[in-house]
Protein backbone atom coordinates (compact mmCIF):
# COMPACT_ATOMS: atom_id res chain seq x y z
CA UNK A 1 0.00 0.00 0.00
CA UNK A 2 1.01 3.59 -0.39
CA UNK A 3 2.53 5.03 2.72
CA UNK A 4 0.17 7.55 4.22
CA UNK A 5 1.96 9.98 6.41
CA UNK A 6 -0.92 11.92 7.75
CA UNK A 7 -4.51 11.40 8.70
CA UNK A 8 -7.48 13.28 9.89
CA UNK A 9 -10.83 12.46 11.27
CA UNK A 10 -13.82 14.46 12.26
CA UNK A 11 -16.37 13.98 14.92
CA UNK A 12 -14.34 11.60 16.99
CA UNK A 13 -14.97 13.36 20.25
CA UNK A 14 -17.35 11.14 22.07
CA UNK A 15 -20.69 12.17 23.34
CA UNK A 16 -23.21 10.12 25.22
CA UNK A 17 -26.86 10.93 25.87
CA UNK A 18 -29.34 13.67 26.13
CA UNK A 19 -32.54 14.58 27.85
CA UNK A 20 -35.21 18.13 29.45
CA UNK A 21 -36.94 21.97 30.81
CA UNK A 22 -37.82 23.63 34.02
CA UNK A 23 -38.98 25.80 36.41
CA UNK A 24 -37.61 28.91 37.73
CA UNK A 25 -37.65 30.78 40.94
CA UNK A 26 -37.54 27.75 43.18
CA UNK A 27 -35.25 28.13 46.12
CA UNK A 28 -33.27 25.54 47.96
CA UNK A 29 -34.30 24.29 51.34
CA UNK A 30 -37.67 25.91 51.59
CA UNK A 31 -39.82 22.83 51.33
CA UNK A 32 -42.47 22.73 48.66
CA UNK A 33 -42.46 25.48 46.13
CA UNK A 34 -45.43 27.07 44.52
CA UNK A 35 -46.06 26.04 40.96
CA UNK A 36 -45.58 28.58 38.21
CA UNK A 37 -48.50 29.28 35.88
CA UNK A 38 -48.70 26.85 32.96
CA UNK A 39 -46.38 27.99 30.17
CA UNK A 40 -48.37 29.16 27.20
CA UNK A 41 -45.79 28.11 24.66
CA UNK A 42 -43.90 24.98 23.79
CA UNK A 43 -42.77 22.87 26.71
CA UNK A 44 -41.67 19.66 25.01
CA UNK A 45 -37.93 19.15 24.59
CA UNK A 46 -35.44 16.63 23.29
CA UNK A 47 -31.99 15.49 24.27
CA UNK A 48 -29.20 17.19 22.35
CA UNK A 49 -27.09 14.51 20.68
CA UNK A 50 -23.91 15.12 18.72
CA UNK A 51 -25.17 13.59 15.43
CA UNK A 52 -28.15 16.00 15.49
CA UNK A 53 -26.33 19.19 16.41
CA UNK A 54 -25.61 20.45 12.89
CA UNK A 55 -29.22 19.95 11.82
CA UNK A 56 -30.55 21.68 14.92
CA UNK A 57 -28.19 24.60 14.33
CA UNK A 58 -29.31 24.83 10.71
CA UNK A 59 -33.06 24.34 11.14
CA UNK A 60 -33.70 25.69 14.67
CA UNK A 61 -36.75 23.47 15.32
CA UNK A 62 -39.42 24.82 17.65
CA UNK A 63 -38.71 23.16 20.98
CA UNK A 64 -39.32 24.07 24.59
CA UNK A 65 -35.80 23.13 25.64
CA UNK A 66 -32.76 20.97 25.01
CA UNK A 67 -31.42 18.59 27.62
CA UNK A 68 -27.83 17.37 27.94
CA UNK A 69 -26.08 14.93 30.20
CA UNK A 70 -23.83 16.91 32.51
CA UNK A 71 -20.94 14.48 32.28
CA UNK A 72 -20.62 14.91 28.50
CA UNK A 73 -19.89 18.62 28.83
CA UNK A 74 -17.48 18.79 31.72
CA UNK A 75 -14.38 19.02 29.53
CA UNK A 76 -13.42 21.90 27.26
CA UNK A 77 -14.61 20.25 24.09
CA UNK A 78 -16.13 21.18 20.77
CA UNK A 79 -19.39 19.69 22.06
CA UNK A 80 -19.45 22.33 24.81
CA UNK A 81 -18.79 25.07 22.26
CA UNK A 82 -21.78 23.91 20.22
CA UNK A 83 -24.01 23.80 23.27
CA UNK A 84 -23.02 27.36 24.20
CA UNK A 85 -23.79 28.46 20.63
CA UNK A 86 -27.32 27.06 20.90
CA UNK A 87 -27.85 28.39 24.41
CA UNK A 88 -29.20 31.82 23.41
CA UNK A 89 -31.97 30.18 21.37
CA UNK A 90 -32.99 27.32 23.66
CA UNK A 91 -33.44 26.88 27.38
CA UNK A 92 -31.13 24.07 28.47
CA UNK A 93 -31.75 21.40 31.06
CA UNK A 94 -28.72 19.69 32.60
CA UNK A 95 -29.29 16.08 33.56
CA UNK A 96 -26.58 14.56 35.75
CA UNK A 97 -26.00 10.82 35.57
CA UNK A 98 -22.94 10.28 37.77
CA UNK A 99 -23.26 12.24 41.01
CA UNK A 100 -24.26 8.98 42.70
CA UNK A 101 -26.38 10.71 45.31
CA UNK A 102 -27.40 7.32 46.71
CA UNK A 103 -23.86 6.17 47.54
CA UNK A 104 -23.23 5.28 51.16
CA UNK A 105 -19.84 6.95 50.75
CA UNK A 106 -19.37 10.69 50.61
CA UNK A 107 -20.09 12.71 47.48
CA UNK A 108 -17.25 13.21 45.00
CA UNK A 109 -16.36 16.85 45.68
CA UNK A 110 -14.25 17.42 42.55
CA UNK A 111 -17.07 16.06 40.43
CA UNK A 112 -19.55 18.33 42.18
CA UNK A 113 -17.17 21.22 41.47
CA UNK A 114 -17.15 20.39 37.76
CA UNK A 115 -20.94 20.20 37.83
CA UNK A 116 -21.11 23.65 39.42
CA UNK A 117 -18.72 25.12 36.84
CA UNK A 118 -20.88 23.71 34.04
CA UNK A 119 -24.03 25.23 35.56
CA UNK A 120 -22.30 28.60 35.73
CA UNK A 121 -21.33 28.33 32.06
CA UNK A 122 -24.65 27.11 30.70
CA UNK A 123 -27.15 28.75 33.10
CA UNK A 124 -29.66 25.92 32.71
CA UNK A 125 -33.34 26.25 33.47
CA UNK A 126 -33.46 22.81 35.07
CA UNK A 127 -30.87 20.63 36.81
CA UNK A 128 -31.66 17.03 37.61
CA UNK A 129 -30.16 13.82 38.99
CA UNK A 130 -31.36 10.35 39.99
CA UNK A 131 -32.68 8.36 42.89
CA UNK A 132 -29.91 5.81 42.42
CA UNK A 133 -26.22 5.19 43.01
CA UNK A 134 -23.32 4.25 40.74
CA UNK A 135 -20.09 4.52 42.72
CA UNK A 136 -18.60 2.49 45.55
CA UNK A 137 -15.01 1.90 46.62
CA UNK A 138 -13.66 4.22 43.92
CA UNK A 139 -15.31 2.29 41.07
CA UNK A 140 -17.84 4.04 38.85
CA UNK A 141 -20.17 1.32 37.60
CA UNK A 142 -21.83 3.43 34.89
CA UNK A 143 -25.32 2.34 35.76
CA UNK A 144 -28.15 3.73 37.85
CA UNK A 145 -28.14 1.05 40.53
CA UNK A 146 -31.07 0.44 42.87
CA UNK A 147 -31.25 1.54 46.49
CA UNK A 148 -32.95 -0.27 49.32
CA UNK A 149 -35.64 2.09 50.57
CA UNK A 150 -34.85 2.21 54.27
CA UNK A 151 -34.57 4.91 56.93
CA UNK A 152 -30.77 4.62 56.62
CA UNK A 153 -30.72 5.16 52.85
CA UNK A 154 -33.31 7.95 53.11
CA UNK A 155 -31.15 9.80 55.62
CA UNK A 156 -28.03 9.38 53.45
CA UNK A 157 -29.80 10.27 50.22
CA UNK A 158 -31.37 13.41 51.68
CA UNK A 159 -28.02 14.50 53.13
CA UNK A 160 -26.40 14.13 49.70
CA UNK A 161 -29.21 15.94 47.89
CA UNK A 162 -28.93 18.76 50.42
CA UNK A 163 -25.14 18.96 50.03
CA UNK A 164 -25.40 18.94 46.25
CA UNK A 165 -28.04 21.67 46.21
CA UNK A 166 -25.99 23.78 48.56
CA UNK A 167 -22.81 23.41 46.52
CA UNK A 168 -24.52 23.90 43.18
CA UNK A 169 -26.62 26.78 44.47
CA UNK A 170 -29.56 25.24 42.65
CA UNK A 171 -32.64 23.24 43.35
CA UNK A 172 -32.29 19.73 41.96
CA UNK A 173 -35.01 17.61 40.43
CA UNK A 174 -34.65 13.96 41.44
CA UNK A 175 -35.76 11.29 38.97
CA UNK A 176 -37.49 8.06 39.87
CA UNK A 177 -35.57 5.04 38.50
CA UNK A 178 -36.69 2.07 36.42
CA UNK A 179 -36.26 -1.03 38.55
CA UNK A 180 -35.52 -4.67 37.93
CA UNK A 181 -35.14 -5.82 41.51
CA UNK A 182 -36.46 -4.98 44.96
CA UNK A 183 -34.63 -5.45 48.23
CA UNK A 184 -36.32 -7.42 50.96
CA UNK A 185 -35.34 -4.98 53.67
CA UNK A 186 -36.92 -1.96 51.95
CA UNK A 187 -39.57 -0.49 54.23
CA UNK A 188 -40.59 2.67 52.36
CA UNK A 189 -42.54 2.71 49.08
CA UNK A 190 -40.52 4.44 46.35
CA UNK A 191 -43.00 7.27 45.76
CA UNK A 192 -43.03 7.94 49.49
CA UNK A 193 -39.21 7.91 49.55
CA UNK A 194 -39.18 10.56 46.81
CA UNK A 195 -41.89 12.60 48.49
CA UNK A 196 -40.04 12.58 51.78
CA UNK A 197 -36.78 13.57 50.03
CA UNK A 198 -38.56 16.54 48.45
CA UNK A 199 -40.07 17.50 51.82
CA UNK A 200 -36.77 17.30 53.69
CA UNK A 201 -34.49 18.91 51.11
CA UNK A 202 -36.75 21.18 49.08
CA UNK A 203 -35.73 19.37 45.90
CA UNK A 204 -38.20 18.86 43.08
CA UNK A 205 -39.08 15.63 41.34
CA UNK A 206 -38.40 14.63 37.77
CA UNK A 207 -41.20 12.20 37.03
CA UNK A 208 -40.05 9.63 34.47
CA UNK A 209 -43.35 8.24 33.25
CA UNK A 210 -41.72 5.44 31.28
CA UNK A 211 -39.78 4.36 34.38
CA UNK A 212 -43.00 4.22 36.39
CA UNK A 213 -44.62 2.10 33.68
CA UNK A 214 -41.60 -0.24 33.45
CA UNK A 215 -41.32 -0.70 37.23
CA UNK A 216 -45.09 -1.06 37.64
CA UNK A 217 -45.14 -3.80 35.02
CA UNK A 218 -42.11 -5.55 36.49
CA UNK A 219 -43.48 -5.50 40.04
CA UNK A 220 -47.20 -5.50 39.27
CA UNK A 221 -48.20 -2.32 41.01
CA UNK A 222 -50.67 0.35 39.85
CA UNK A 223 -48.83 3.14 38.01
CA UNK A 224 -51.73 5.55 38.51
CA UNK A 225 -51.56 5.03 42.26
CA UNK A 226 -47.82 5.80 42.07
CA UNK A 227 -48.53 9.04 40.19
CA UNK A 228 -51.24 9.94 42.68
CA UNK A 229 -48.91 9.52 45.63
CA UNK A 230 -46.33 12.00 44.29
CA UNK A 231 -46.64 15.63 45.44
CA UNK A 232 -47.90 17.48 42.37
CA UNK A 233 -46.34 20.79 43.39
CA UNK A 234 -42.85 19.25 43.40
CA UNK A 235 -42.96 17.89 39.84
CA UNK A 236 -40.64 20.05 37.74
CA UNK A 237 -40.16 17.88 34.67
CA UNK A 238 -41.38 14.72 33.00
CA UNK A 239 -39.30 12.22 31.03
CA UNK A 240 -40.72 9.99 28.30
CA UNK A 241 -38.74 7.20 26.65
CA UNK A 242 -39.00 3.80 25.06
CA UNK A 243 -38.66 0.32 26.55
CA UNK A 244 -38.61 -3.26 25.36
CA UNK A 245 -39.38 -6.71 26.72
CA UNK A 246 -36.35 -8.68 27.88
CA UNK A 247 -35.62 -11.95 26.10
CA UNK A 248 -36.82 -15.07 27.85
CA UNK A 249 -37.90 -13.35 31.04
CA UNK A 250 -41.06 -11.49 31.89
CA UNK A 251 -39.44 -8.10 32.43
CA UNK A 252 -39.55 -4.74 30.71
CA UNK A 253 -36.26 -2.90 30.18
CA UNK A 254 -36.08 0.87 29.91
CA UNK A 255 -33.93 1.44 26.80
CA UNK A 256 -34.02 5.10 25.70
CA UNK A 257 -33.68 3.66 22.23
CA UNK A 258 -37.19 3.43 20.79
CA UNK A 259 -40.43 5.34 20.47
CA UNK A 260 -42.58 6.00 23.52
CA UNK A 261 -44.99 3.08 23.87
CA UNK A 262 -48.75 3.60 23.71
CA UNK A 263 -49.45 2.75 27.38
CA UNK A 264 -46.74 5.24 28.37
CA UNK A 265 -48.46 7.97 26.35
CA UNK A 266 -51.66 7.09 28.20
CA UNK A 267 -49.87 7.31 31.52
CA UNK A 268 -48.43 10.65 30.39
CA UNK A 269 -51.97 11.97 29.87
CA UNK A 270 -52.77 10.90 33.42
CA UNK A 271 -49.63 12.65 34.64
CA UNK A 272 -50.64 15.87 32.82
CA UNK A 273 -53.99 15.77 34.57
CA UNK A 274 -52.32 15.40 37.91
CA UNK A 275 -49.24 17.62 37.50
CA UNK A 276 -50.21 20.07 34.77
CA UNK A 277 -48.19 20.74 31.61
CA UNK A 278 -44.68 20.58 33.03
CA UNK A 279 -41.62 20.56 30.75
CA UNK A 280 -41.48 17.15 29.09
CA UNK A 281 -38.45 15.49 27.54
CA UNK A 282 -38.27 12.86 24.83
CA UNK A 283 -35.29 10.86 26.07
CA UNK A 284 -33.46 8.90 23.38
CA UNK A 285 -29.85 7.88 24.03
CA UNK A 286 -29.12 4.72 22.09
CA UNK A 287 -29.80 3.62 18.50
CA UNK A 288 -30.26 7.27 17.71
CA UNK A 289 -32.89 7.83 14.97
CA UNK A 290 -33.03 10.77 12.53
CA UNK A 291 -33.83 14.06 14.25
CA UNK A 292 -37.29 14.11 12.65
CA UNK A 293 -38.34 11.10 14.72
CA UNK A 294 -37.40 12.87 17.95
CA UNK A 295 -39.20 16.01 16.82
CA UNK A 296 -42.25 13.93 15.94
CA UNK A 297 -42.29 12.42 19.44
CA UNK A 298 -41.84 15.86 21.00
CA UNK A 299 -44.70 17.19 18.87
CA UNK A 300 -46.96 14.42 20.15
CA UNK A 301 -46.04 15.25 23.75
CA UNK A 302 -46.82 18.89 23.02
CA UNK A 303 -50.20 18.00 21.51
CA UNK A 304 -51.17 16.03 24.60
CA UNK A 305 -50.07 18.91 26.83
CA UNK A 306 -52.11 21.34 24.71
CA UNK A 307 -55.18 19.10 24.90
CA UNK A 308 -54.77 19.08 28.66
CA UNK A 309 -54.34 22.84 28.81
CA UNK A 310 -57.39 23.53 26.68
CA UNK A 311 -59.49 21.11 28.68
CA UNK A 312 -58.40 22.88 31.83
CA UNK A 313 -59.31 26.34 30.60
CA UNK A 314 -62.40 25.41 28.62
CA UNK B 1 -48.25 3.09 54.33
CA UNK B 2 -44.94 1.83 55.56
CA UNK B 3 -44.65 -1.77 56.43
CA UNK B 4 -43.93 -2.52 60.03
CA UNK B 5 -40.23 -3.14 60.30
CA UNK B 6 -39.27 -6.48 58.76
CA UNK B 7 -35.61 -5.85 59.59
CA UNK B 8 -33.63 -8.85 60.56
CA UNK B 9 -30.36 -8.66 62.40
CA UNK B 10 -28.40 -9.52 59.29
CA UNK B 11 -29.86 -6.70 57.21
CA UNK B 12 -26.84 -5.32 55.34
CA UNK B 13 -25.85 -1.70 55.84
CA UNK B 14 -26.10 0.45 52.73
CA UNK B 15 -22.32 0.35 52.29
CA UNK B 16 -22.16 -3.44 52.65
CA UNK B 17 -24.97 -3.84 50.17
CA UNK B 18 -23.30 -1.54 47.65
CA UNK B 19 -19.98 -3.38 47.95
CA UNK B 20 -21.84 -6.65 47.37
CA UNK B 21 -23.67 -5.24 44.38
CA UNK B 22 -20.34 -4.09 42.97
CA UNK B 23 -19.06 -7.67 43.25
CA UNK B 24 -22.20 -8.92 41.54
CA UNK B 25 -21.96 -6.39 38.70
CA UNK B 26 -18.22 -6.59 38.05
CA UNK B 27 -17.42 -10.14 39.08
CA UNK B 28 -20.73 -11.91 38.48
CA UNK B 29 -20.67 -13.04 42.10
CA UNK B 30 -24.12 -12.30 43.49
CA UNK B 31 -24.19 -15.07 46.09
CA UNK B 32 -23.99 -12.65 49.01
CA UNK B 33 -26.91 -10.62 47.71
CA UNK B 34 -29.46 -13.18 46.62
CA UNK B 35 -31.00 -13.44 50.08
CA UNK B 36 -31.56 -9.67 50.15
CA UNK B 37 -33.57 -9.61 46.91
CA UNK B 38 -37.25 -10.32 46.38
CA UNK B 39 -37.73 -13.00 43.74
CA UNK B 40 -41.02 -11.53 42.50
CA UNK B 41 -41.40 -14.63 40.35
CA UNK B 42 -37.82 -14.70 39.10
CA UNK B 43 -34.48 -16.01 40.29
CA UNK B 44 -32.79 -13.05 42.05
CA UNK B 45 -29.60 -13.95 40.18
CA UNK B 46 -31.43 -13.23 36.91
CA UNK B 47 -32.41 -9.83 38.24
CA UNK B 48 -28.81 -9.06 39.20
CA UNK B 49 -27.69 -10.10 35.72
CA UNK B 50 -29.87 -7.36 34.17
CA UNK B 51 -27.76 -4.74 35.93
CA UNK B 52 -24.52 -6.57 35.18
CA UNK B 53 -25.37 -6.87 31.48
CA UNK B 54 -26.31 -3.22 31.27
CA UNK B 55 -23.10 -1.98 32.90
CA UNK B 56 -20.92 -4.23 30.73
CA UNK B 57 -22.75 -3.34 27.52
CA UNK B 58 -22.46 0.39 28.20
CA UNK B 59 -18.79 0.31 29.21
CA UNK B 60 -17.96 -2.11 26.40
CA UNK B 61 -19.53 0.34 23.95
CA UNK B 62 -17.30 3.11 25.33
CA UNK B 63 -14.21 0.98 24.66
CA UNK B 64 -15.44 0.03 21.18
CA UNK B 65 -15.90 3.66 20.25
CA UNK B 66 -12.45 4.62 21.54
CA UNK B 67 -10.55 1.66 20.07
CA UNK B 68 -12.24 0.83 16.72
CA UNK B 69 -9.02 -0.27 15.02
CA UNK B 70 -8.03 -2.56 17.87
CA UNK B 71 -11.51 -4.05 17.63
CA UNK B 72 -11.12 -4.59 13.93
CA UNK B 73 -7.69 -6.16 14.30
CA UNK B 74 -8.84 -8.75 16.83
CA UNK B 75 -12.42 -9.12 15.57
CA UNK B 76 -15.58 -8.22 17.38
CA UNK B 77 -15.96 -11.30 19.55
CA UNK B 78 -12.40 -11.34 20.81
CA UNK B 79 -12.63 -7.62 21.54
CA UNK B 80 -15.76 -8.19 23.61
CA UNK B 81 -13.90 -10.87 25.55
CA UNK B 82 -10.83 -8.67 26.12
CA UNK B 83 -13.05 -5.70 27.09
CA UNK B 84 -14.91 -7.91 29.54
CA UNK B 85 -11.70 -9.05 31.22
CA UNK B 86 -10.42 -5.48 31.33
CA UNK B 87 -13.67 -4.12 32.80
CA UNK B 88 -13.63 -6.68 35.56
CA UNK B 89 -10.17 -5.70 36.72
CA UNK B 90 -10.21 -2.03 35.73
CA UNK B 91 -13.63 -0.49 36.28
CA UNK B 92 -13.82 3.25 35.61
CA UNK B 93 -12.56 5.49 38.38
CA UNK B 94 -13.63 8.69 36.68
CA UNK B 95 -17.27 9.58 36.25
CA UNK B 96 -16.38 11.07 32.88
CA UNK B 97 -16.51 8.16 30.49
CA UNK B 98 -14.39 10.07 27.99
CA UNK B 99 -11.55 9.30 30.40
CA UNK B 100 -12.23 5.57 30.48
CA UNK B 101 -9.69 3.31 28.79
CA UNK B 102 -6.46 5.18 29.59
CA UNK B 103 -4.76 1.95 30.65
CA UNK B 104 -6.47 -0.38 28.16
CA UNK B 105 -3.26 -0.42 26.09
CA UNK B 106 -1.22 -1.53 29.12
CA UNK B 107 -3.80 -4.21 29.80
CA UNK B 108 -3.55 -5.50 26.22
CA UNK B 109 0.26 -5.51 26.43
CA UNK B 110 0.11 -8.06 29.23
CA UNK B 111 -3.02 -9.90 28.08
CA UNK B 112 -1.74 -13.36 27.24
CA UNK B 113 -4.28 -14.19 24.49
CA UNK B 114 -2.98 -11.15 22.51
CA UNK B 115 0.66 -12.22 22.73
CA UNK B 116 0.86 -13.01 19.01
CA UNK B 117 -0.12 -9.41 18.10
CA UNK B 118 2.87 -7.54 19.56
CA UNK B 119 1.85 -4.24 17.93
CA UNK B 120 -1.71 -4.30 19.31
CA UNK B 121 -0.96 -2.37 22.51
CA UNK B 122 0.71 0.40 20.50
CA UNK B 123 -2.32 0.64 18.21
CA UNK B 124 -4.41 1.09 21.35
CA UNK B 125 -2.03 3.78 22.63
CA UNK B 126 -2.30 5.54 19.29
CA UNK B 127 -6.10 5.42 19.29
CA UNK B 128 -6.18 6.69 22.86
CA UNK B 129 -3.92 9.62 21.89
CA UNK B 130 -6.16 10.44 18.90
CA UNK B 131 -9.21 10.50 21.14
CA UNK B 132 -7.55 12.67 23.74
CA UNK B 133 -6.38 15.18 21.12
CA UNK B 134 -9.89 15.42 19.69
CA UNK B 135 -11.32 16.58 23.01
CA UNK B 136 -8.91 19.46 23.60
CA UNK B 137 -9.76 22.92 22.35
CA UNK B 138 -7.13 24.60 20.15
CA UNK B 139 -5.53 27.88 21.21
CA UNK B 140 -4.91 30.89 18.95
CA UNK B 141 -1.62 30.40 17.08
CA UNK B 142 1.26 32.79 17.68
CA UNK B 143 2.62 34.63 14.60
CA UNK B 144 6.29 34.11 13.85
CA UNK B 145 6.84 37.86 14.24
CA UNK B 146 6.58 37.30 18.00
CA UNK B 147 10.06 35.76 17.85
CA UNK B 148 11.58 38.98 16.51
CA UNK B 149 10.45 40.81 19.63
CA UNK B 150 12.53 38.56 21.89
CA UNK B 151 15.70 40.38 23.09
CA UNK B 152 18.83 38.67 21.77
CA UNK B 153 20.18 38.04 25.28
CA UNK B 154 17.05 35.98 26.09
CA UNK B 155 17.17 33.87 22.95
CA UNK B 156 19.21 31.03 24.45
CA UNK B 157 16.64 30.49 27.14
CA UNK B 158 13.57 30.89 24.94
CA UNK B 159 10.91 28.16 25.03
CA UNK B 160 7.74 27.75 22.95
CA UNK B 161 4.37 26.71 24.23
CA UNK B 162 2.63 24.43 21.72
CA UNK B 163 -1.04 23.74 21.03
CA UNK B 164 -2.66 22.17 24.11
CA UNK B 165 -3.94 19.24 22.07
CA UNK B 166 -0.58 18.24 20.61
CA UNK B 167 0.94 14.86 21.42
CA UNK B 168 3.97 12.91 20.24
CA UNK B 169 3.75 9.22 19.60
CA UNK B 170 6.60 6.83 18.82
CA UNK B 171 6.46 3.11 18.18
CA UNK B 172 8.75 0.40 16.87
CA UNK B 173 5.85 -0.68 14.61
CA UNK B 174 4.33 1.13 11.61
CA UNK B 175 1.28 2.05 13.67
CA UNK B 176 0.10 4.85 11.38
CA UNK B 177 0.15 2.51 8.39
CA UNK B 178 -1.78 -0.12 10.31
CA UNK B 179 -4.29 2.50 11.46
CA UNK B 180 -4.74 3.92 7.96
CA UNK B 181 -5.17 0.46 6.44
CA UNK B 182 -7.95 -0.28 8.88
CA UNK B 183 -9.95 2.77 7.88
CA UNK B 184 -10.71 1.05 4.57
CA UNK B 185 -13.38 -1.52 3.88
CA UNK B 186 -10.81 -3.91 2.35
CA UNK B 187 -7.74 -3.87 4.56
CA UNK B 188 -4.59 -3.87 2.40
CA UNK B 189 -1.49 -5.82 3.39
CA UNK B 190 0.72 -3.95 5.82
CA UNK B 191 4.44 -4.70 5.91
CA UNK B 192 5.08 -5.02 9.63
CA UNK B 193 8.81 -5.10 8.93
CA UNK B 194 8.70 -1.62 7.42
CA UNK B 195 9.89 -0.20 10.71
CA UNK B 196 8.77 2.15 13.41
CA UNK B 197 7.18 5.52 13.24
CA UNK B 198 7.26 8.92 14.90
CA UNK B 199 3.98 10.84 14.76
CA UNK B 200 2.56 14.16 15.86
CA UNK B 201 -1.14 14.21 16.83
CA UNK B 202 -3.30 17.25 17.35
CA UNK B 203 -6.88 18.47 17.32
CA UNK B 204 -8.27 19.52 13.95
CA UNK B 205 -11.75 20.70 13.07
CA UNK B 206 -14.15 18.61 15.12
CA UNK B 207 -11.73 15.70 15.37
CA UNK B 208 -8.03 14.99 15.23
CA UNK B 209 -5.21 15.00 12.70
CA UNK B 210 -1.82 13.36 12.70
CA UNK B 211 1.30 13.50 10.62
CA UNK B 212 4.45 11.44 10.46
CA UNK B 213 7.55 13.46 11.36
CA UNK B 214 11.17 12.69 10.57
CA UNK B 215 13.18 11.78 13.68
CA UNK B 216 14.86 15.21 13.93
CA UNK B 217 11.64 17.24 13.79
CA UNK B 218 9.96 14.73 16.11
CA UNK B 219 12.72 15.02 18.74
CA UNK B 220 12.70 18.81 18.46
CA UNK B 221 8.96 19.24 18.81
CA UNK B 222 8.61 16.66 21.53
CA UNK B 223 11.34 18.40 23.55
CA UNK B 224 9.55 21.73 23.10
CA UNK B 225 6.28 20.18 24.21
CA UNK B 226 8.07 18.95 27.32
CA UNK B 227 9.17 22.53 28.09
CA UNK B 228 12.79 22.46 26.92
CA UNK B 229 14.27 25.70 25.62
CA UNK B 230 14.93 26.06 21.89
CA UNK B 231 18.65 25.47 22.30
CA UNK B 232 18.21 22.27 24.28
CA UNK B 233 15.47 21.02 21.96
CA UNK B 234 17.67 21.70 18.94
CA UNK B 235 20.53 19.77 20.56
CA UNK B 236 18.19 16.82 21.06
CA UNK B 237 17.13 17.00 17.43
CA UNK B 238 20.72 17.10 16.23
CA UNK B 239 21.38 13.79 17.98
CA UNK B 240 18.66 12.24 15.78
CA UNK B 241 19.51 14.17 12.63
CA UNK B 242 22.95 15.72 12.20
CA UNK B 243 21.57 17.92 9.39
CA UNK B 244 18.82 19.37 11.63
CA UNK B 245 18.07 22.96 10.55
CA UNK B 246 16.74 25.03 13.46
CA UNK B 247 15.53 28.01 11.40
CA UNK B 248 13.64 25.81 8.96
CA UNK B 249 12.14 23.78 11.81
CA UNK B 250 10.90 26.95 13.50
CA UNK B 251 9.41 28.28 10.26
CA UNK B 252 7.45 25.09 9.87
CA UNK B 253 6.18 25.11 13.47
CA UNK B 254 4.82 28.62 13.06
CA UNK B 255 3.44 27.89 9.61
CA UNK B 256 1.48 24.98 11.07
CA UNK B 257 0.01 27.16 13.81
CA UNK B 258 1.61 24.94 16.42
CA UNK B 259 3.16 27.63 18.63
CA UNK B 260 0.75 29.43 20.91
CA UNK B 261 3.04 31.24 23.33
CA UNK B 262 6.57 32.05 24.43
CA UNK B 263 8.22 31.00 27.65
CA UNK B 264 11.62 30.89 29.27
CA UNK B 265 13.59 27.96 30.58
Amino acid sequence: MGLNTSGRSSGSARQGEGSGFLFSGASVGTGMVTKPPPPSNCNAGIGLRLPHVAEIVATRPHLGFLEVHAENYMAETAALDRLLELRPDYPVSIHGVALSLGSAEELDRPHLGRFKALIERVEPVLVSEHLAWSTVGGAYLNDLLPLPYTEESLEIFCRHVGEAQETLGRRLLIENPSSYLRFRHSTIPEAEFLTETARRTGCGILCDVNNIYVSATNFRFDPIAYLDSLPAAAIGEIHLAGHHAAENVDILIDDHGSRVALPVWELYSAALKRFGAVPTLIEWDTKLPPLTILLDEARHAQELADVHRHAQFA
Amino acid sequence: MRKSSPMSIDMPSLLELQLQLRRAVLGGDGAGLVAAIHGDGLDPAVRLRIYRNHAFAALGAVLESTFPVVRRLVDKRFFAYAAHEYLREHPPHSRLLAEYGADFADFLASFEPCADLPYLADVARFEWALNMAATVREAAPLPIEALAAVPRENAACLALRLQPSVGYFASGWPIDTIWQANQQSEVPMVDLASGGTTIEIRRADEGFSWQRLDPGAFAFRRALAEGFALAAAAATATVEDTAFDLAAALDRIFAEGLAVGLGAC
